[in-house]
């Protein structure tokens, strides 16, 4: 069940990575731009980087390597992942390709499918299209948890900077995910925080900052960035489901 | 410009040559199933679409050059994403005629993963959202 992704997957990963690459940098596009609302970042939004971030951003947050621990060099080691075209069905270890695991936060930025927030007085939910994940983002002014137990998505509470910017903080993870489509690792311990800027009414840029004591020497940082699509409405994808036969067609 | 000649119903064209023409790059190589060095173009009439996750499929029948009917299977986005573009699960019926192109599975060469695909009406359909 599960395998039969692989295929899926990769070919949507890089359906988007040549698409995407054929577009123009979404700051260009803002041409007479109308101003983001105050603190509402309700709507649809797909991930659209600018073209000189096509080499890497699909797979991963940052053209350099992170600098990681021993632990997770030797833990990167063993990642097989299916974007280089080196590992296929038979040979990855990738865990969303493999065991239709949830694919966690923040990998699932890498999904090419759309995210929606919907915003509650208490909490901000993010419903992402990719196989129905969902956060829930408290806003009430609840503390972190000093002892989370271990999500696929994590614990998440976010406070408005200011205006135009929501401030999400998320610790609590399972170490069964990736923190990329590339393989490098996390523990438990890594806490991600995203800093969502909406630029203007259509543009929206996320700062992520990802530590964890455990996997990473230093704070791994990039920015992607999001394009507001109010036509689009989510719909359903699952990881699990048929897939076209390869080796017994033609026989 | 690459021969790639199965049967006379196919055409050959370098996926290279097609993806500089149409401004797009391979920055990556996801799809190490398919052979995307190679594109082949098939006619035929469509058996069936298969409108599921996580990937839509197109099967249909194009004759080979000794005149015999064969079966072939195609892999577009996902239904989603289709449906963003303007598709819904009616969009191809069976019996339409179709130009299918696309980088064939490299163990099953009749299953491919579409790049292109002109419908009945003779236009080429949209096969990825905005």
């Amino acid at each position: 069940m599960a395998r039969t992704l692989t295929l899926a997957t990769a070919v949507t990963w890089l359906v988007w990575a040549t698409s995407i690459s054929a577009q123009a940098p979404a700051s260009s596009a803002a041409s007479a731009a109308a101003a983001a609302p105050k603190r509402d970042l309700t709507g649809v939004w797909m991930i659209r980087n600018p073209a000189g971030m096509r080499g890497y951003a699909g797979a991963t947050f940052t053209k350099e390597e992170p600098e990681m621990t021993p632990w997770a060099i030797a833990k990167y080691k063993e990642a097989k992942n299916t974007n280089g075209g080196q590992y296929d069905l038979e040979t990855t270890n990738d865990p969303v390709v493999t065991k239709c695991y949830p694919p966690g936060t923040p990998r699932v930025y890498f999904h090419p499918y759309p995210f929606e927030f919907i915003q509650t007085p208490k909490y901000v939910l993010m419903l992402y299209e990719y196989d129905h994940a969902i956060r829930r983002i408290y806003t009430d002014g609840r503390p972190l948890p000093p002892d989370p137990d271990l999500t696929w998505m994590g614990t998440s509470v976010g406070r408005w900077e200011n205006d135009t910017t929501f401030v999400v903080d998320t610790v609590g993870f399972n170490e069964k995910t990736w923190i990329d489509r590339l393989g490098h690792p996390h523990s438990s311990e890594m806490h991600v925080t995203e800093r969502f800027r909406r630029t203007d009414r259509d543009h929206l840029q996320i700062d992520f900052i990802i530590t964890d004591p455990k996997a990473l020497v230093k704070p791994w940082t990039s920015t992607f960035y999001a394009e507001l699509r109010p036509q689009w409405e989510l719909g359903e994808i699952s990881c699990s489901g048929d897939y076209l036969e390869f080796k017994t067609f033609e026989k | 410009m690459k021969r790639f000649s199965r049967t006379p119903a196919i055409l050959a064209i370098s996926a290279a040559a097609l993806f500089t023409a149409s401004g797009l790059a391979l920055a990556h190589h996801g799809a190490a199933a398919f052979d995307t060095d190679k594109m082949v173009t098939v006619k035929g009439a469509v058996t069936e679409l298969v409108y599921t996750n996580p990937h839509v499929q197109v099967h249909w029948e194009a004759k080979n050059e000794q005149g015999v009917s064969e079966k072939w299977q195609g892999e577009l986005t996902a239904p989603n994403k289709l449906t963003r573009a303007g598709w819904n699960k009616n969009t191809l019926k069976p019996g339409d005629q179709i130009t299918v192109s696309g980088n064939p599975n490299k163990n099953s060469p009749h299953t491919l993963w579409i790049r292109k695909l002109v419908g009945p009406e003779g236009n080429s359909l949209p096969l990825f959202e905005d």
